[in-house]
């Protein structure tokens, strides 16, 4: 039970955000009666009632005042038998759009030896397609590779692990033969999720010297490694290296992208607008210290490292095929896209 | 909260709700209404323009509707009176075709909370359970349990439970989960709602069609029925099968708990559900949410408990983050200390010494104490790392150190000679109390292999004045009486003089509490417990009745302790069975004047007895009182000190009023014994109501 109550304030959470795009004071201040009006329909007496923000949004609108009072009805959601979609959808055009995101955990410690490894997938669709439509998803699943007697062949599979699925996904099917069969909500939602934490080479590797010299000096040397294939690029990578908090001065030297000191949050966040497989870069800092200490013992951060890799999946998982199948037998067409991003990746210092 | 200017507010609101023109227009109407809200929430009483709400509750904007029921609901119970006729309106939209319109209407009638709504709500309620719209259904099963709580101890209407338990049919699968929720409820008294064969097998074939809340809710249902063969067991346990891969953590615990406890007689199947169950877990426990990884992390510590080792193979998993909060951080660390087996038990001890260190104190404390817990298994590692610790001589890590040595030389007697050798200088860096206990201890147990024990010990003797604990002094004394034993010739010199410091300063009570059961009973509770039997023998010729045997099991444990530490408390001692006579009293009473008077909050009804018996624990007597329940309840207390000063007392109890008037009369006027009884009696008085609530 316990799980289910934390449970429940994280969904809240969620649903607002969904309803203001972020969850601030102001925001709940600005949109008091959606609000209110939102947990009156999220939970009565105490108790869960439609948790779903998708349903939610059919009935409870931003702009309320544009609603065609008088008219309102319950939508055909809230009493239907499959809760996630309504009926009576349509579109001009049928597409669905698949994208599959991989975050990569990473825990290194400060002798350079991994200590955690993880990856972490989901695999979100978006879904523009008119009526009831029936969805099937083929990945290359190691376990339904072997059920099929593909293994043999040249196939390259994954063994995903700790999988979880939308409530919409026939869990049955998928224990029987591994097909991932559904009938889709409207919009935006996350169909699965997985997780694998077979040890993979850390994409982008640091290596880092950090010298502190007491009441002078501070200097920084790092080293960052694409340690992932030469035709794809990382962008946007992000390395925030610490530093002491009292410290003054700051001068950098980078072989690319550049450097900046963020004195709030007592790091310098060296930013690489594109940095391809196999390169190796290098930044130097260079900070002044106070001759007088200050007393308070500081805490050492990790360095942490953001990227994102468009085209490409650490495990190697792809779709092999969607299949779209509505009685009215329209042709739809699936577009698939893969991104490799960091997740909680972080290099302790010594 | 009455704001400075409300009454202004009130007037200029009312009169915009009455204005025709702002009627017209729907948005400025709304506008206006939802200032009235945005001062409600403020705290303004808006009670005022009560009936120009509920006039503006005639409209089809569904959202004017809602915040209108919004404001009723908040001032339905404080003005019973115009709420009752917003319940017009309220039936009306009752009916209404817009189902939205139904559902809500019912739901704010039956979140009015006033007095004698019952009779309103009942009919709408039953028409709702049998709405065609599923919505209306939902609200009203839920309904149905606040109805039940407005009565308070009102009977169960059978039929509406009959009704209830028949909507676990319903095609909507929150209504039937509502329907279970509704039922708990109103049938708490008689131990919830049954689950027998045809419902269990009922709910079980809808599982699938709920909502991860009701999975999970139902899961917990389900817990109370018991399979009546091993074939119906397995049949449940297959159906239940997929829920512990849903995604939601609650469902999975929830299946998780009904494996276990159905499958009790089969331990391979309890193992096999845990092995399945690692997975979300260990998902659960790196979550994105905080306090979901806090509760998984409990629930992980859980299963260690039963199945150590179980998470061995994952200990990184359990490696905390620099960003993580610090409960977090606590839990993962119990976690590694209890997951440790010789394979892992390198990189953990590494991991968790990197901890030592760490800028927050707490945390560097606990991960020193989980060192120390491994060293259980793994002295001799640990006792290096630890001996190491106490070469950073910093204060906080050195007096955890060496309490964990402490404790490790109980339980590992072969690592004594390395902590023995670790000690020398350790002196230096500790300060607190917990740490000097800890290293005298020590010294003192072990004194013999430590070269320099004695010479510790004598700093500390020389500086016994300066020591503000107690308790590192008793430390002391013990310590060093046990190493005179072993090295007298060292000893015996500053043994003479703490014994000399101890005796010749009686201001120091400690030391005479010292091998008395002062340091088992606490200071005040063994006070009285003296006093009590002094006075049991001063007094041999009173006979011991009933004050005596009151101290007996009528009051539970923890208040009885309270009340008896209560003569202790300034220098009131009252003489137990100090009887008056009741004529005495009453001329006593006649003749004084009131010296104090009170009144303490006082709800609902209560035993007088429990109060007499209570009274007489703390040495007051009872000379009269009101039977139970009559009304104006009253009562005639009286009591004496030891120095002979009378207090004389009366309760009570007007009808309707929530407060207990107390009037205190005085023999002698002494304020100062006279507060310390009224602080007895207020004691006692807030006990007696607190076992009450």
């Amino acid at each position: 039970m316990s799980a289910s109550a934390v449970f429940i304030l994280d969904v809240k959470g969620k649903v607002f955000c969904e309803y203001f795009k972020e969850l601030e004071e102001e925001s709940i201040r600005d949109n008091f009666v959606i609000v209110y009006e939102l947990l009156d329909e999220l939970m009565d007496f105490g108790f869960p009632q439609t948790t779903d923000s998708k349903i939610l949004q059919e009935y409870i609108t931003q702009q309320s005042n544009k609603l065609e009072t008088g008219k309102s009805r319950v939508p055909p959601t809230v009493t239907n038998a499959v809760s996630w979609r309504s009926e009576g959808i349509k579109y001009k055009k049928n597409e669905v759009f698949i994208d599959v995101i991989e975050s990569v955990n990473l825990l290194v410690n400060a002798n350079g030896s991994v200590l955690l490894s993880e990856i972490v997938g989901t695999i979100k669709l978006k879904v523009f397609l008119s009526g009831m439509p029936e969805l099937r998803l083929g990945l290359n699943d190691r376990v339904l590779f072997e059920l099929t007697g593909l293994s043999g062949s040249k196939n390259k599979s994954v063994e995903l692990e700790d999988v979880k699925f939308h409530q919409c996904v026939r869990l049955s099917r998928f224990d029987n033969d591994r097909t991932i069969s559904f009938i889709p909500p409207d919009g935006d939602f996350e169909l699965m999720s997985y997780r694998l934490s077979t040890q993979v080479k850390p994409l982008i590797w640091i290596e880092s010297v950090i010298e502190k010299f007491s009441h002078s000096r501070v200097e920084i040397m790092v080293k960052a490694k694409g340690q992932f294939k030469k035709q794809s690029v990382a962008n946007g990578v992000e390395i925030s290296v610490p530093v002491p908090s009292d410290a003054d001065s700051p001068r950098f030297k980078t072989s690319v992208g550049s450097a900046k000191y963020v004195p709030e949050r007592n790091v310098v966040i060296w930013s690489i607008k594109s940095f391809p497989g196999g390169k190796e870069y290098l930044m130097r800092a260079h900070f002044g210290l106070p001759s007088v200490e200050k007393e308070e013992v500081e805490g050492r951060p990790p360095i942490g490292v953001k990227f994102e890799i468009p085209y490409f999946t650490v495990s190697g998982i792809q779709v092999r095929y969607m299949k779209i199948i509505e009685k009215s037998g329209y042709q739809a067409l699936p577009w698939v896209r893969y991104i490799t991003q960091s997740g909680d990746y972080q290099l302790r210092t010594s | 909260m009455p704001y400075l200017g409300s009454e202004d507010v009130v007037k200029e609101l009312k009169k915009a709700l009455c204005n025709p023109h702002i009627q017209a227009d729907r948005l400025r109407y709304r506008n206006v209404i939802q200032r009235v809200i945005r001062y409600m929430t403020q705290g303004l009483d808006m009670s005022g323009v009560f009936m120009e709400m509920v006039k503006a509750s005639a409209t089809v904007d569904i959202v004017q509707k809602k915040l209108v029921y919004l404001y009723m609901c908040t001032y339905a119970p404080l003005k019973p009176d115009l709420a009752l006729l917003a319940i017009n309106t309220l039936c009306k939209d009752c009916s209404d075709p817009n189902p939205m319109v139904r559902g809500l209407a019912l739901r704010s009638m039956c979140s009015l909370r006033m007095p004698g709504v019952q009779e309103y709500i009942q009919q709408p309620i039953l028409n709702g359970l049998r709405d065609k719209a599923s919505y209306v259904r939902r609200v009203a099963v839920l309904g149905c349990a606040k109805m039940h709580n407005l009565h308070g101890d009102s009977e169960v209407d059978g039929a509406l439970v009959n009704e209830l338990y028949s909507l676990l049919r319903d095609q909507d699968p929150i209504v039937v989960v509502n329907c279970l929720r509704s039922l708990e409820e109103i049938l708490k008294q008689e131990g919830g709602v049954v689950i027998n064969k045809p419902i269990a097998h009922h709910l079980l074939n809808r599982m699938s069609k709920l909502d991860q809340w009701g999975q999970a809710e139902v899961l917990n249902f389900l817990l109370r029925y018991q399979p009546r063969s091993e074939e119906e067991l397995f049949d449940i346990l297959n159906l239940l099968d997929s829920f512990l891969k849903s995604s939601s953590p609650g469902v999975v615990m929830g299946a998780t708990k009904l494996f276990l406890i159905l499958a009790k007689m089969f331990p391979h199947v309890q193992t096999d559900v845990l092995v399945r169950v690692k997975g979300p877990l260990l998902a659960a426990c790196s979550s994105e949410s905080r306090e979901l990884c806090f509760v998984a992390l409990c629930h992980v510590r859980q299963i260690l408990h039963s199945l150590p080792g179980h998470f061995s193979s994952h200990y990184k998993k359990f490696f905390c983050s620099y960003s993580e909060p610090h409960y977090i951080k606590l839990q993962k660390v119990e976690v590694l200390c209890e997951l440790v087996n010789d394979e892992n038990v390198q990189q953990v001890l590494e991991e968790l010494r990197g901890y030592c260190t760490d800028v927050s104190a707490d945390f560097a404390q606990a991960a020193i104490f989980a060192i120390g817990g491994i060293a259980r298994t793994y002295t001799d590692q640990c006792v290096q790392i630890l001996t190491e610790l106490l070469g950073l001589r910093q204060e906080h890590i050195t007096t955890v150190v060496v309490q964990t040595f402490r404790d490790l030389v109980w339980l590992c007697p072969q690592c004594t000679e390395a902590v023995c050798q670790a000690l020398p200088g350790c002196e230096e860096n500790i300060q607190d109390s917990e740490g000097k206990q800890a290293l005298i201890w020590l010294l003192g147990v072990h004194g013999e292999r430590i070269p320099n024990a004695p010479y510790v010990l004598e700093d500390f003797v020389e500086n016994v004045k300066s020591e503000t604990f107690p308790a590192v002094k008793m430390e002391l004394l013990t310590a060093l009486l046990r190493l005179f034993l072993s090295r007298p010739a060292e000893c015996q010199d500053m043994l003479g003089r703490l014994l000399y410091y101890c005796i010749e300063r009686p201001v120091n009570s400690w030391a005479s509490d010292f091998n008395t059961l002062v340091p088992v009973y606490g200071k005040a509770h063994w006070a009285t417990i003296s006093k009590c039997q002094g006075a049991e023998r001063c007094d041999p010729e009173l006979p011991k009745t009933s004050s005596f045997a009151a101290s007996g099991p009528l009051i539970p444990e923890e208040n009885k302790e309270r009340v008896q530490e209560l003569p202790d408390s300034g220098a009131l001692m009252l003489v137990p069975n100090r009887q008056l006579t009741a004529d005495y009293f009453e001329k006593t009473w006649l003749s004084l004047k009131v010296a104090h008077q009170q009144v303490l909050p006082w709800r609902g009804e209560f035993h007088p007895d429990t109060l007499q018996m209570a009274l007489q624990v703390v040495n007051i007597q009872t000379i009269a009182m009101s039977r139970a329940g009559s009304r104006p309840w009253k009562a005639y207390l009286s009591a004496q000190d030891d120095t002979g000063c009378l207090f004389l007392t009366e309760l009570l109890l007007e009808p309707g009023n929530s407060e207990m008037q107390i009037s205190v009369k005085q023999n002698e006027a002494r304020t100062e014994t006279l507060n310390s009884f009224i602080s007895v009696l207020e004691t006692v008085i807030g006990t007696i109501e607190e076992i009450k609530s």
